[in-house]
């Protein structure tokens, strides 16, 4: 899942100072599980921020309001209505909803409530770990199941480096040095003789570095056309 | 006494969540009353203070409440979950509490009601069933009349349940309530002796015929005629009255019953030291109530068991003793009453005065040759899907037609009644649109659940000293007093009033099932709260972060929403700071409420329901310092709560970080009971000292 994090509310109030009428809006997926930007938090940070405009003395209606996902239109559709009617929508979804839902408000602004840092795991209540970059050209097969494009400081393809120590990186004693778990899980799984081969440069034109990515499954978009449905991002496929 | 006042009948009151309850298991407590009292809701107003809508709950579904909180036989908490943890709540006493604390509020209430369908009703019997009935019809706006051959309306509850158990002022609060609808009352009126069965039928749109079961059985042995050997409703009846029955120094009592043990006791009352009863039963098999049994040998009554009487022996006239015979068995394989006796064994139980108590039947002499149907046994002909008699127009109620149970049960048959005439007078079918009896209640409590559960046994209800209470006929039950009554009232595991979830907003996070103490919430898909795990803590609801869980008993954002007007206006020159002070009552109830002036109080069943949302919004509303006010360690009514009151108080403080303000506005405090004093005060006081040093918000 997306796993982020609230900005400060002094960022927060930055952003939204100048507004009268704000809508915190919060999105029940992702960021909720991780604690972010579930309508709870939604909540939360709308009455931070009427605090906040206390202190300053401001008048500013600050509500609050959280659907399942901010990056599926029908999700918000039913109360898009009711969101038009602010001067800011303060989304606490991840970047993606934010992206997604400004492209559909008109001359509502969408300002970002929370920054979206990666894609993790739960590794125990409340604490959340990022295991992949995605890369979109998967090698976990093999490097035991360990991302070293994610987990290695250095993003190394044939690791360790020489800064490995003890099972830690050199970046941070609270870092595990992925290449290290790498060798161990291997070892562990009868593998290791896989890591005499070099692995070869990557193409990461399936990554960040071939532009913005698209992924387009003929089979759902043919019913797409048929409904007569248009996705509406800005920029987007028509 | 008669009100003034018409209005249209007020809607009945509905404990927040009533409409959410009726889709869900019932609690065992109010699945098992008859009446479906919602017993859990009225528990939990109590234990807020909350007296006046505890007694609007108590008697929304029943019109004797007083009585009952007397005389019930309380299936409530013979089927309590508690019972699984130590013993039940007290709950037909925590009822009597509520609505003693009512008297006022009740007398104000009482209004004539708008008679709007221009029909009329007659009821014969004014007991439990004719005055559920009367209530249910003059609410739906119908002109009602009762007639009772008796001088009082009431039933059995005037004539013959005796008053050391029934103060009689009870039941005329009751009954008041009732008659102040506009109620015609006809009393001293016997139906087939004053007015005939048919000309009633003729006077009415409807008649309703619930006259209980008047008349006693007797015995056909010999002996039996003659003075000295009395039976029993006669005999209750004259007490009820301020006859003085004449009694012998001796007095035996024939019967193992409820009954029985009123005839019994009442003796004893009326100054005869020498009690004795006999019955067919062992003592495990006896039909009478044991706490019954318990207080009538507390009061020296002596019990003869699995003797059956065979002859009454006389000396000339008076009465020699009984001559009884060995019972073999009292019920045969199929458990059916079939008593066998041992011939050879016999005995004579001295005694000079014989009171018979075996049972009741129905006077229904007054039906002969009338348009109601009798059947062969002497039982009017009846069909319980429209409670209607053979007669068109002529319904039946209460336990003429039901055999003898108890008050509450001939309340509901009224009701059913009620609803049958009305539907009849209103031409709509009557068939099927009846309430059903039975409802789903919550499973029994799992042991790893039980387990978790702290024993706390039940408070005491105190009696009366056997010496004393046997001098005279005040009622021998000592009631609660408040402190008592908030204390039993914490006892209560809120069952069935849980935690639900919105599965349209669950998005299977898991966090309600990590901080369940009880291992309530199972998520597979969405989230499921299991009832028969969950104890109603409202632990999960604050930590839901898609605000997916909500409470079936309060509504979790009302404190935040009510807030504001908690807060009132802030004083921008006032001297002492404005504290919130959520307080929890599990320990004292609203009686620990006492804190300084300065401080506004927001009472919470358990500290584990204040959200990090609650405490903002104190500080939003203006509080100066905001206080979560725990009791002491290990006396908590759950478990596993601190940490995340705990939790959440760190995270109100960190977010006052945030804004630039002192993090120590908002504490958490812990009032330890036990060392004297109002602790609660005392820790509230200190905090208003420490935010005093602080400094006031916006004051300079
Ligand atoms: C001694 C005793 C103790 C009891 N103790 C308890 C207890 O502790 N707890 C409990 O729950 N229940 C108890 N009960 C049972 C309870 O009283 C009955 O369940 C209840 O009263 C039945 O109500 P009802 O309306 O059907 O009839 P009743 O209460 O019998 O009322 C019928 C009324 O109809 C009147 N009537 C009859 N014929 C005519 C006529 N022809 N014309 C005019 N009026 C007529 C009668 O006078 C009577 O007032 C006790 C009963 C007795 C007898
Ligand atoms: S614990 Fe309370 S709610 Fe549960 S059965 Fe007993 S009285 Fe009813
Ligand atoms: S905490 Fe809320 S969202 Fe998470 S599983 Fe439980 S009910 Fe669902
Ligand atoms: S935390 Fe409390 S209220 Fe929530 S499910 Fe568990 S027992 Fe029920």
């Amino acid at each position: 899942m997306i796993v982020g994090s609230q900005k400060p509310i002094e960022e927060i109030w930055e952003m939204v100072r100048d507004f009268k009428k704000v809508l915190v809006f919060g999105c029940n997926t992702c960021v909720a599980i991780c604690h972010a930007g579930g309508e709870k938090e939604a909540e939360t940070i709308a009455s931070l921020i009427r605090m906040r405009a206390q202190q300053e003395g401001k008048e500013m209606v600050v509500d609050h309001l959280g659907v399942m996902r901010h990056c599926e239109p029908e999700y918000f559709d039913p109360v898009m209505d009711e969101v038009r009617k602010y001067d800011l929508i303060l989304s606490t979804a991840c970047g993606v909803g934010v992206n997604f839902l400004s492209d559909r408000t008109g001359s509502v602004p969408v300002y970002p409530g929370i920054n979206t840092s990666f894609y993790g795991a739960v590794e125990a209540p409340g604490s959340f770990v990022e295991l992949c970059a995605g890369c979109g050209n998967c090698i976990l097969h093999m490097t035991g199941g360990i991302c070293p494009i994610a987990r290695c400081s250095k993003t190394l393809m044939n690791g360790p480096c020489g800064g490995t120590n003890d099972g830690k990186c050199e970046v941070s004693k609270d870092i595990d040095c992925a290449w290290y778990l790498i060798v161990e899980r291997m070892k562990q799984l009868g593998t290791l003789e896989k890591l005499s081969e070099v692995l070869p440069p990557r193409n990461w034109s399936t990554s960040r570095d071939g532009g913005p990515r698209r992924v387009s499954l003929e089979h759902i978009r043919a019913y797409e056309a048929q409904e007569g449905q248009d996705s509406g991002t800005a920029g987007g496929m028509k | 006494m008669a009100p003034e006042k018409t209005e249209e009948a007020p809607q009945p009151y509905r404990p927040y969540g009533a409409e959410l309850k009726e889709t869900r298991p019932y609690s065992p407590c109010r699945a098992a009353c008859p009446a479906h009292t919602d017993v859990q809701a009225y528990v939990g107003l109590i234990a807020q203070g909350k007296y006046h809508e505890a007694f609007e709950v108590i008697t929304a579904p029943n019109p004797i409440a007083s009585v009952c909180s007397m005389i019930c036989h309380h299936p409530c908490e013979q089927s309590c979950r508690r019972c699984a943890i130590d013993e039940p709540l007290a709950v037909r006493h925590l009822k009597r509490f509520a609505i003693e604390k009512s008297l006022d509020y009740r007398r104000a209430k009482r209004r004539l009601v708008k008679k709007t369908k221009g029909k009329s009703v007659g009821i014969i019997g004014s007991g439990p069933s004719g005055l559920a009935a009367a209530r249910d019809l003059a609410d739906f706006g119908y002109d009602v009349a009762i007639y009772e051959r008796h001088p009082v309306l009431g039933g059995m509850l005037a004539s013959a349940i005796p008053p050391y158990r029934l103060p009689r002022e009870m039941l005329k609060e009751d009954i008041d309530d009732v008659i102040s609808k506009g109620i015609e009352v006809k009393t001293n009126c016997e139906i087939g002796r004053d007015i005939k069965i048919d000309d009633l039928e003729k006077r009415h749109d409807a008649v309703l015929i619930a006259i209980g079961l008047s008349l006693s059985r007797s015995l056909p042995i010999p002996g039996v005629g003659g003075p000295g050997v009395l039976l029993a409703i006669p005999f209750l009846q004259d007490v009820a009255f301020g006859r003085k029955p004449a009694l012998g120094k001796k007095v035996l009592v024939i019967g193992g019953g409820n009954v029985a043990m009123d005839v019994a006791r009442t003796a004893r009352r009326l100054g005869v030291k020498d009690v004795s009863m006999v019955c067919l039963e062992s003592a495990e098999e006896m039909p009478a109530w044991k706490w019954e049994v318990d207080e009538a040998l507390e009061e020296s009554i002596k019990i003869n068991h699995r003797w059956g009487p065979k002859a009454v022996r006389r000396e000339g006239a008076g009465v020699k003793g009984l001559e009884v015979v060995k019972v073999k068995s009292v019920f045969d394989q199929n458990g059916r009453f079939s008593p066998s006796f041992d011939n050879d064994q016999t005995s004579l139980i001295e005694a000079d005065t014989i009171i018979i108590t075996i049972g009741q039947m129905s006077d229904i002499s007054f039906l002969k040759d009338s348009v109601v149907k009798v059947d062969e046994r002497g039982r009017v002909e009846w069909d319980p899907a429209t409670q209607m008699s053979s007669a068109r127009g002529v319904f039946v109620s209460g336990e003429v037609v039901t055999g003898p149970g108890s008050a509450i049960a001939a309340v509901v048959s009224g009701h059913r009644a009620a609803l049958a005439i009305h539907l009849y007078c209103q031409g709509e079918a009557i068939e099927g649109n009846l309430p059903v009896q039975e409802k789903e209640r919550v499973e029994q409590m799992p042991a790893e659940v039980v387990e978790k559960v702290a024993r706390e046994p039940r408070l005491k209800i105190k009696h009366l000293a056997p010496e004393v209470r046997c001098d005279s006929m005040v009622h021998f039950e000592i009631g609660y007093d408040e402190a008592e009554a908030l204390k039993e009232a914490g006892r209560c595991r809120g069952c069935g009033g849980g935690a639900v979830v919105d599965q349209k907003k669950c998005m299977a996070c898991l966090t309600c099932m990590r901080v369940c103490p009880y291992g309530a919430p199972v998520v597979t898909s969405v989230s499921e709260i299991r009832p028969q795990y969950c104890q109603a803590c409202g632990l999960c609801a604050p930590e839901c972060p898609a605000e997916a869980i909500s409470m079936v008993s309060y509504d979790v954002k009302e404190i935040r929403r009510s807030l504001p007007q908690v807060v009132g206006r802030v004083e921008p020159g006032r001297k002492e700071p404005l504290i919130v002070a959520f307080v929890c009552t599990h320990h004292v109830g609203v009686l620990g409420f006492d804190l300084p002036k300065n401080a506004r109080t927001v009472p919470v069943h358990c500290t584990s329901r204040v959200d990090v949302l609650d405490l903002l919004k104190a500080v939003e509303s203006g509080a100066d310092g905001v206080a979560v006010v725990r009791c002491g360690d290990g006396t908590c009514k759950y478990r596993e709560i601190a940490p995340r009151v705990n939790a959440r108080v760190k995270r109100g403080q960190d977010l006052l970080k945030t804004l630039g303000m002192e993090p120590g506005r908002i504490e958490l405090l812990t009032a330890s009971t036990g060392n004297g004093g109002n602790p609660y005060a005392t820790v509230v006081s200190d905090f208003s000292e420490r935010i005093k040093q602080m400094g006031l918000r916006g004051v300079k």
